[in-house]
Order: structure tokens, then C-alpha cells, then sequence
């Protein structure tokens, strides 16, 4: 028998998700998995699938659901900016699992636009225990620059393919609708972080190495917000191999191996504590 | 006439409640209903949002619908690795089953684009479908995978996506993000396309003119030709496919059938 379940949920009833509720479920805490970019709630080559049933696996109840307006979700039909759309949406989608699971606290993941939307609501949810932000926020730092242009500067063929790349990413963008977000300033994301920190929320950054024109090395993440990287809530990896969106099956099941480990240690099943 | 549809309706049917499916309730009484069939693997994301618009289109219109997912793909039940071609024409005939039973419609006719146009013809007899509107069918099996495994090749080597390349190991077996297995990638080369004998609208929106579709077509196929899909362009991989003109002409379709 199968056991995820389909919603529509939401306080307009707009909302489509599927839950997935271990037969036996060994943890108060759920875990909620957001869209990644236009992609709906399955995830960009499946990834939000095997990574709930994964999690469902590891005893974790879970929901994957698309937020208003993507996927398969309506409007709600409310004035609301998106940021305060993406905080309600997400407390529907903790009614919901709460509802089914009895779960109380939960963990937010979420890739790309997915991860600034775990942030913005991690800010002001006070159930949301953890988050899992895949490329998420980051600054290009002095170091990011140094570990960027030196190893060009040394190897002239290196600085050749660079400066194709480039020009093949212009032409393409040139010809293409940019849909490019700016992350908000990183004084801002800092202090959001150090307040989530200080309410105990836990925090893995993991960095694929599609990200590398942001984020090009794990000591960035202490250049960009200085003491923070060494709280014990934050954690931070680079899977610098990687795309942005895990098109590789190997990749992919590298990242859910990542992310059940740190779930096991920060949020470990009950039945087994 | 165009009238708001209710939103649809998100469960699971089949057997152990294992299939996903999205039912979208007509706008008024009706007679009419329509089975979408996904295409597969990345086509099934890059079409998502279209069909939708299909759905919503279909059922303003007076026309039920519904949306599925095969086993081993989207919502379903099942691991990407395990997507069996027989199983998912058993599922296509379980899922008309199933529309019969929520639009109360006996008639129901298939939509399906590239592999989900075959899966629609595949299964066009046990499920009873009375009419089939197919976007651009795979014609040559052969042709297909090929392009696939060049494109999965490519891969390896792709420096816009990857920092560096990556081993022949880590790009084997797999098509554009979804494992295949051996049997599938089997099935799919045993694949021969029978042209339908009923009602059959065709829409042909294929780059290649030496489509060998043409000498399949029976009397009862009408072929509407569209502006080219960009199915295979790797620099358009993950970017959704639209196409205002297709749901024009499927809509129109539907309201012409008696």
C-alpha cells in the first residue's frame, strides 16, 4: 500500500502536495521540501521525490508541495507580497504535515529559489527547527576573486576556456529571458541567520559546484558571515563535482546520503535514542 | 463557451493506490472527457506546466480531464530505474477506467506528446479510446535513442554544467537525469508504431521532414503541422515547454468531436 497521500490544503484550498507518512514514524519532527525554481513539487529530475521517500525511509514524515502559483498550486487570491505568499504557504504546509503526523517541529529544504524560500520562512517560523539550503545564499568575497582569477592568471589555457565559457554564456543569455534574482544584502541574510541560530534552528549549507560563478570554496561561507561559520548549528559543505540540479543519478544519491546523514545527527529517530 | 472549472482534485488510484492522477472536473455536465498521457523522463517536467494549461483549457470548455503519472515517474509510486513499458500501458488503461468512474463519461479520448503519444496508441484498444490527439509521436524508436544517448554522452564532457568532466561511469545507463534500465531501453527499441484506424489528429511540430509518419497516417488522421518544439536542444534542457497553438488546437479538436 502506498504510503504518500495527495492534498489540496491551504487557507484558500489552493495548495497541492503529497505527504509521506511512515508506517511507522520514529520522529516529532517533519521535514517540508520546496520548489526548485519553476520546476512543480517533484523536483528537478525527481530529486524532492527520493528525497522524501528517503526521508520516509530514515522514519522522517514528510511533505513536498508546490507553492502558489507554481506547479500545480492555484493563487490564493489574497494581496500579499511574495515573500509574506511564501511564509503562508509554508505555514499551511506545516498545518498540513502537523495534521497528518502529529509532527511539531519540521525541517525546510530547498534548491536554488527553494532555498531563499526555506530562509525567508526559517525567519519568522518558529517550528522550523532546521533547514537545508542547496546554493543557497553566498557573496563573492576578496577570497572568492583570488581563488577565481589566480589559477587563470597561472594557467593561460585555463583563463582561454573561461573566456569562452563566458562569451557561450552570453550568447545564451542574450538570446534568452533572464529570470536572475538578487539576493538580498548579505549584512541582512547575516543578522536573519544569527537570530535563527540563537533560537537553536539548525542549518546545513551545501554548495554544488553550479554554483562556483558565487561560491567557490567552504572558507567562503566564513569570509561572507565571519563567527556564524563556526556556530555548531552551521554546517557547511561544497560538492564542487556536482551540478546546480543533479542531473546524475550518482550525484544525486551523493546529496541525499549528505543530507540523511546531518539529518540523523541533528534531528536523530527516536526509536533509536 | 469558456466557464471557471472547479480546481482539481489531487489523489491516488490503481491498484494499492500506487498511481498518481489530477482530475479536473468539467465546468458544466458533460459528455465528453480526456485522458493526458505524460510523456517521459525530463519531457514529463519540461510539459508539466503545459499540460495543465491543457487541463484547465479543456475543462472551461465543458471537457473533463485528467492527468497522471505512470509508476516509477512523477508523483507515482515506484523508482525512476523501474519504469517498465508494459506497465505503464497498464497503467493508461487502469487510469481511463478511473476517469470513467469520476466524469461519468463512457467516451473518453487520449492527448499524449512524444513517448505519451505512444503509450495513447499503445493503449488505445484495451482502454477504449475513442479518439487519440498525438504531439509528435516517436516514429523511429532507433532514431530516438540514439539522440538520447548522444545527448547523455555529451554529458560527460559539458563544461556549462559540470566544473570538470566527469567519468564515463557516472553518465552510463542514465537519459538526461533519469536511470533507464536495460529492459526499458529494450522495449523502447522494439517499439513499432501501428498506425491508428480511428479518429486520429495528428500535430506535428517535429523539426525532421523525413518523418516516416506520413506513410502510417490512415484516412481517419488529420494532421495539424506547428511551429517547430525545441524536444532535443540540450541548451533548452530544463526549460518548460509552452505552446499556446497546441492548446488551441486540441481544444478546437475536442470541441469538433461529436
Amino acid at each position: 500500500m502506498n504510503t504518500e497521500r495527495a492534498h489540496r490544503f491551504g487557507r484558500a484550498a489552493h495548495l497541492v502536495g503529497i505527504s509521506g507518512i511512515p508506517s511507522a514514524a520514529a520522529n516529532d519532527v517533519g521535514v517540508i521540501v520546496l520548489n526548485a525554481g519553476l520546476v512543480h513539487r517533484i523536483g528537478p529530475f525527481r530529486l524532492n521525490v527520493e528525497l522524501t521517500r528517503r526521508m520516509n525511509a530514515s522514519g522522517y514524515p514528510t511533505l513536498r508541495f508546490d507553492l502558489s502559483t507554481l506547479g500545480d498550486s492555484g493563487a490564493s487570491g489574497e494581496s500579499l507580497s511574495r515573500v509574506q505568499q511564501v511564509r503562508a504557504d509554508v505555514a499551511d504546509a506545516m498545518t498540513l504535515l502537523g495534521a497528518q503526523s502529529g509532527c511539531k517541529r519540521f525541517v525546510l529544504i530547498g534548491l536554488c529559489s527553494g532555498a531563499e524560500n526555506a530562509h525567508r520562512a526559517a525567519t519568522s517560523e518558529s517550528a522550523v527547527a532546521g533547514a537545508v539550503f542547496l546554493d543557497g545564499y553566498a557573496y563573492r568575497s576578496t577570497g572568492f576573486k583570488l581563488r577565481y582569477y589566480l589559477p587563470r592568471l597561472i594557467n593561460p589555457a585555463r583563463l582561454v576556456r573561461s573566456v569562452a565559457r563566458r562569451l557561450h554564456k552570453s550568447d545564451k543569455s542574450a538570446s534568452q529571458p533572464s529570470f536572475g534574482v538578487v539576493f538580498p544584502p548579505r549584512e541582512q541574510v547575516r543578522d536573519e541567520m544569527a537570530g535563527m541560530l540563537e533560537r537553536g534552528t539548525k542549518m546545513y549549507f551545501i554548495y554544488s559546484g553550479g554554483a562556483s560563478n558565487y561560491f567557490n570554496g567552504r572558507q567562503q561561507f566564513r569570509e561572507n558571515y565571519g563567527k556564524l561559520a563556526a556556530h555548531p548549528g552551521v554546517e557547511v559543505e561544497r560538492l564542487e563535482e556536482t551540478d546546480h540540479t543533479y542531473i546524475l543519478a550518482g550525484d544525486r544519491a551523493l546529496l541525499l546520503g549528505k543530507i540523511e546523514h546531518w539529518m540523523r545527527q541533528h534531528f536523530p529517530p527516536q526509536s533509536l535514542t | 463557451m469558456m466557464v471557471e472549472a472547479e480546481a482539481e482534485i489531487p489523489f491516488h488510484f490503481g491498484t494499492g493506490a500506487k498511481l498518481f492522477g489530477l482530475y479536473h472536473p468539467a465546468a458544466a455536465p458533460t459528455k465528453k472527457s480526456v485522458l493526458l498521457c505524460p510523456p517521459f523522463g525530463q519531457d514529463l517536467i519540461r510539459t508539466h506546466r503545459l499540460y495543465r494549461q491543457l487541463a484547465q483549457t479543456l475543462a472551461a470548455a465543458g471537457i473533463a480531464v485528467m492527468r497522471f503519472d505512470y509508476s516509477g515517474s512523477g508523483d507515482s509510486a515506484g523508482s525512476s530505474i523501474d519504469v517498465d513499458w508494459n506497465q505503464c500501458i497498464a497503467d493508461t488503461v487502469a487510469a481511463a477506467d478511473e476517469l470513467r468512474v469520476r466524469s461519468h463519461c463512457e467516451t473518453v479520448a487520449a492527448f499524449g506528446a512524444r513517448l505519451g503519444a505512444n503509450v495513447a496508441m499503445a493503449s488505445a484498444t484495451h482502454a477504449r479510446f475513442a479518439d487519440l490527439m498525438l504531439w509528435d509521436p516517436i516514429t523511429n524508436a532507433a532514431a530516438h535513442i540514439a539522440r538520447l544517448d548522444a545527448m547523455q554522452n555529451a554529458l560527460q564532457h559539458d563544461t556549462n554544467r559540470f566544473l570538470k568532466s566527469r567519468p564515463a561511469t557516472s553518465v552510463a545507463d542514465q537519459w538526461l537525469g533519469f536511470p533507464v534500465s536495460p529492459m526499458l531501453r529494450q522495449q523502447l527499441l522494439d517499439l513499432r508504431v501501428v498506425p491508428p484506424d480511428g479518429p486520429t489528429l495528428l500535430v506535428d511540430s517535429r523539426a525532421d521532414e523525413s518523418t516516416v509518419w506520413n506513410e502510417h497516417t490512415a484516412p481517419s488522421t488529420k494532421t495539424i503541422k506547428l511551429p517547430r518544439t525545441p524536444w532535443d536542444d540540450p541548451e533548452r534542457l530544463e526549460l518548460a515547454i509552452l505552446s499556446h497553438e497546441l492548446i488551441q488546437a486540441i481544444a478546437t479538436h475536442m470541441q469538433e468531436a461529436r
